[in-house]
């Protein structure tokens, strides 16, 4: 009988999460002995079952800004990937340390500027990245902590390396369908889910919660910590309800703040009540209209002397897209190095920054060998696949990266690693391109990994992109729980 | 609670409720149609009129008469039509959207019966179950908007949001049944030729709109007029579509919300004129007949009006 897993062939040439060439990785053995021995029919039934109770939850994002509200289910494929507990301990490890380094970073440049005095960075690659707030300089936020809630983007190369992709330092996105995800699974697999022992995610909300109540100006029990949305039509409205709903605070939009005497108030229907910590998932621009665009209407006046004024805590803390700029990320080990005296534990992909000369020159001339991306750009967006990309494209962005260099980077396209993924028309199972983001909470004892991840999948393919505007999808995260192999 | 929480729990209430109302009159109307003696336009026009469509109708039949006699026309108007904001179908979208708004509010009990209502009510099964088993779909309708609301009884916080609710749900009750007591007392009473049997038979139509049968023939033991029946939907306290009864759940939920004694909190001249409309419905010392039943029904409708103004400009942060 032919199992799902036996006609399963990884690509050549990239590294697959579950299999070898010789069959699935030991370290998987009690989960892969179940998974593998179903069917094409099981796995389509199950596959349909997660669909229809995403749907029907209204695990949902938002399709356009219409009145209709068009709402689709993110994609989602049933088959979990999973991670060894040694390789999870060693990116727990690897992020604590990114993190704390990312953290000193920022209260540096925000601060004294020690980094660029001392020559380990150029200044003009900080101080012109376009989230660099320079009117920041000086402020200290709540609760000393910046970096609030971060959600790094991981890749794995064809020797199995873990590498970090990117820093998502301003509002990371994503992790209600980790918790959701999660539920879907108990659902579909709860013997397999119980046989591999998996750490749950389900508690990270609490933990979140606990990392906001930390920074209040005015801990105890009147601490008001609330969800700040730009609204229904937004497209991660539900992830911003959700964790609402999971910490048990009020999700607020901008109308529903004003700002006193350098105090926050949330009008409510007994009155104005004062607002300790706002978690906001709005782009940092649309804060506050005094401070950011001064034509715009959205956003809370005056919420940002209330910051400065040390009056409430924001998380993420605004100004860190300096941090997590793609022209500053080549520099990010040199910062461990400074800020830790420690020797990075995590990779990252070598980089060429098109502001220094010999790297720019080296770029255009090889632009059908290199991915080129704008740093201040995301979601798989102002980015060439040079190896995929036509003539015109190709010299399209060879005139943009001569015109603003300091705006692009180049890297040699990484072979992602694949995971067995459901092909719902041919009923079976075949590579797909995946990364990682796990989330990392930051209060002031420190950093803390959540034991999962959102695993995005580039569905379509032959496909590099794995974002959900692009054609990706999601994946449960199994990280297993270490020992005791059956 | 938060301003706009509480308004989007309000119209959460009030879409509901009223998405269930549509579906009893159509239902219910529906059924009077295949057996009364009467001219088609007699039976449907108060059915838009209530809807508050009368106009958005007229420019749809662009001048032909005979649509307000066709029956087929006016429940697939108020039924299905995506156009028409009283629709069932709107009603239904507009109460998901005012949850989903407030998603963190409600239980996952109640928000996911609504969702799978607004589904199907978007979906092919909802075309289907209506032009295949009309009455099918309007049972749909009622018992899915039952159970959203009973699940919020049952699985929500009985706190503020679910007070907002209710009084939402109350409100759109007062208005719905003022409403369609006044078109159909008009129209009824207003029928040249009128016929004993007719005319019962229509007042026990109105009163099964309402699922206020039964319980009235046990209040009044078969004497069935236009006076023992207004009297009864405009004051029995112990009937839940009753306006008195409304009234007063809806005074009791804002009195919840805003205590009386409360002075130094926003919403004191909303509950006062809330108050003084309770107070009114009350009355027994009044004839109900003719004309009498229309001024006290027009009143009643104004004053809910008024009375969902000023929750919006003193508790919903609307000026």
């Amino acid at each position: 009988m032919t199992t799902l897993l036996s006609s399963y062939q990884p690509l050549p040439g990239t590294y697959d999460e579950l299999l070898t060439a010789d069959g699935p990785r030991p370290a998987f053995a009690r989960v892969t002995d179940a998974l593998g021995a179903m069917s094409g029919d099981d796995l389509a039934r199950l596959q349909q079952l997660a669909e229809l109770s995403l749907l029907q939850q209204g695990v949902t994002f938002s399709v356009y800004a219409d009145n209709r509200g068009t709402e689709k289910i993110f994609p989602f494929c049933v088959m979990p990937r999973l991670i060894a507990a040694a390789d999870f301990a060693h990116l727990e490890r690897g992020l604590e340390q990114r993190l704390r380094a990312l953290g000193a970073f920022l209260d540096d440049i925000y601060g004294e500027q020690r980094i660029l005095a001392a020559g380990v960075i150029p200044p003009e690659m900080v101080l012109g990245a376009a989230g660099y707030q320079p009117t920041l300089r000086g402020v200290k936020p709540a609760g000393g902590v910046r970096i609030h809630i971060a959600g790094v983007d991981l890749i794995r190369d064809p020797e199995g390396t873990w590498r970090v992709l990117e820093d998502n330092l301003r509002t990371p996105s994503g992790v209600s369908y980790v918790v959701e995800n999660r539920a879907i699974s108990k659902r579909v697999f709860p013997r397999i889910l119980d046989r591999a022992r998996v750490h749950r995610v389900d508690h990270y909300p609490t933990r979140l919660a606990e990392t906001l109540r930390a920074v209040s100006p005015r801990p105890g029990a009147d601490t008001t910590a609330v969800v700040l949305t730009p609204g229904p039509y937004n497209s991660a409205y539900f992830e911003h309800s959700f964790l609402a709903r999971t910490m048990g605070l009020e999700l607020v939009s901008a109308p529903d703040l004003f700002v006193d005497g350098d105090v926050v108030y949330v009008r409510t229907t007994r009155g104005p009540r004062r607002v300790d910590v706002i978690y906001r998932r709005t782009d940092e621009t649309f804060l506050d209209p005094e401070v950011f665009r001064p034509d715009s209407v959205l956003g809370v006046r005056g919420l940002m002397r209330a910051y400065a004024a040390g009056n409430v805590a924001l998380a993420n803390a605004p100004g860190n897209g300096v941090a997590d700029d793609k022209a500053v990320y080549p520099f990010v080990p040199d910062m461990i190095k400074f800020y830790l005296g420690e020797a990075p534990l995590l990779a990252q992909v070598p980089t060429l920054v098109c502001a220094r000369d010999d790297d720019r020159r080296y770029v255009v001339d090889h632009l059908d060998q290199l991915v080129v991306k704008a740093v201040d750009e995301a979601g798989g967006y102002g980015m060439l696949m040079g190896p995929q990309a036509s003539a015109a494209e190709r010299a399209e962005f060879r005139d943009r990266i001569l015109a603003t260099p300091r705006r692009y980077i180049a890297q040699h396209r990484v072979e992602l690693s694949t995971c067995p993924t459901w092909i719902g028309d041919r009923k079976e199972l075949a590579p797909r391109r995946v990364d990682l983001r796990p989330y990392v909470l930051t209060s002031p004892t420190g950093p803390w990994v959540l034991p999962g991840g959102l695993t995005r999948v580039a569905l379509v393919d032959g496909s590099y992109v794995v974002n959900s505007s692009q054609g990706g999808g999601s994946k449960d995260t199994w990280v297993l729980k270490s020992g005791g192999a059956i | 609670m938060i301003s706009r929480v509480a308004d989007h729990a309000f119209w959460l209430g009030r879409y509901v409720e009223r998405a269930e109302s549509t579906a009893r009159l159509l239902a219910t109307t529906h059924n009077l149609a295949l057996d009364a003696e009467l001219e088609p336009a007699a039976c449907w026009r108060p059915v838009v009129v209530v809807a508050g469509e009368e106009a958005g109708y007229a420019a749809r039949c662009a001048g032909d008469l005979a649509a307000w006699g066709d029956g087929e026309r006016v429940e697939t108007f108020l039924a299905i039509d995506d156009e028409v904001p009283a629709s069932i179908k709107r009603s239904i979208a507009a109460a998901r959207w005012n949850a989903r708004s407030i998603r963190e509010v409600v239980s996952l009990d109640a928000w996911e019966a609504l969702n799978e209502l607004y589904l199907w009510s978007s979906g092919d099964g909802a075309r289907a179950d209506f032009a295949e088993r009309r009455f099918a779909f309007y049972r749909r309708v009622r018992d899915a908007t039952q159970l959203v609301l009973g699940l919020m009884r049952s699985t929500m916080l009985h706190d503020d949001a679910l007070d907002f609710i209710w009084l939402g749900v109350m409100l759109e009750r007062v208005s719905q049944t003022a409403r369609i007591l006044d078109v159909q007392h008009h129209a009824y009473t207003s029928i040249s030729n009128r016929h004993e049997v007719v005319e019962t038979s229509l007042w026990l139509s109105l009163l099964r709109s309402l699922s206020g049968f039964e319980p009235f023939m046990k209040q009044c033991q078969g004497k069935v007029d236009a006076e023992a029946v207004a009297g009864f939907l405009i004051g029995e306290v112990r009937f839940p579509r009753a306006i008195a009864f409304c009234v007063q759940a809806a005074y009791q939920r804002l009195a919840a919300i805003r205590p009386p004694t409360a002075d130094d909190l926003p919403g004191g001249a909303t509950l006062a004129r809330l108050g003084a409309l309770h107070e009114l419905v009350q009355r027994r010392d009044r004839e109900l007949r003719g004309p009498a039943v229309h001024e006290l029904l027009t009143l009643v409708v104004d004053e809910s009006h008024a009375i969902c103004e000023s929750l919006g400009k003193e508790l919903f942060g609307q000026g």
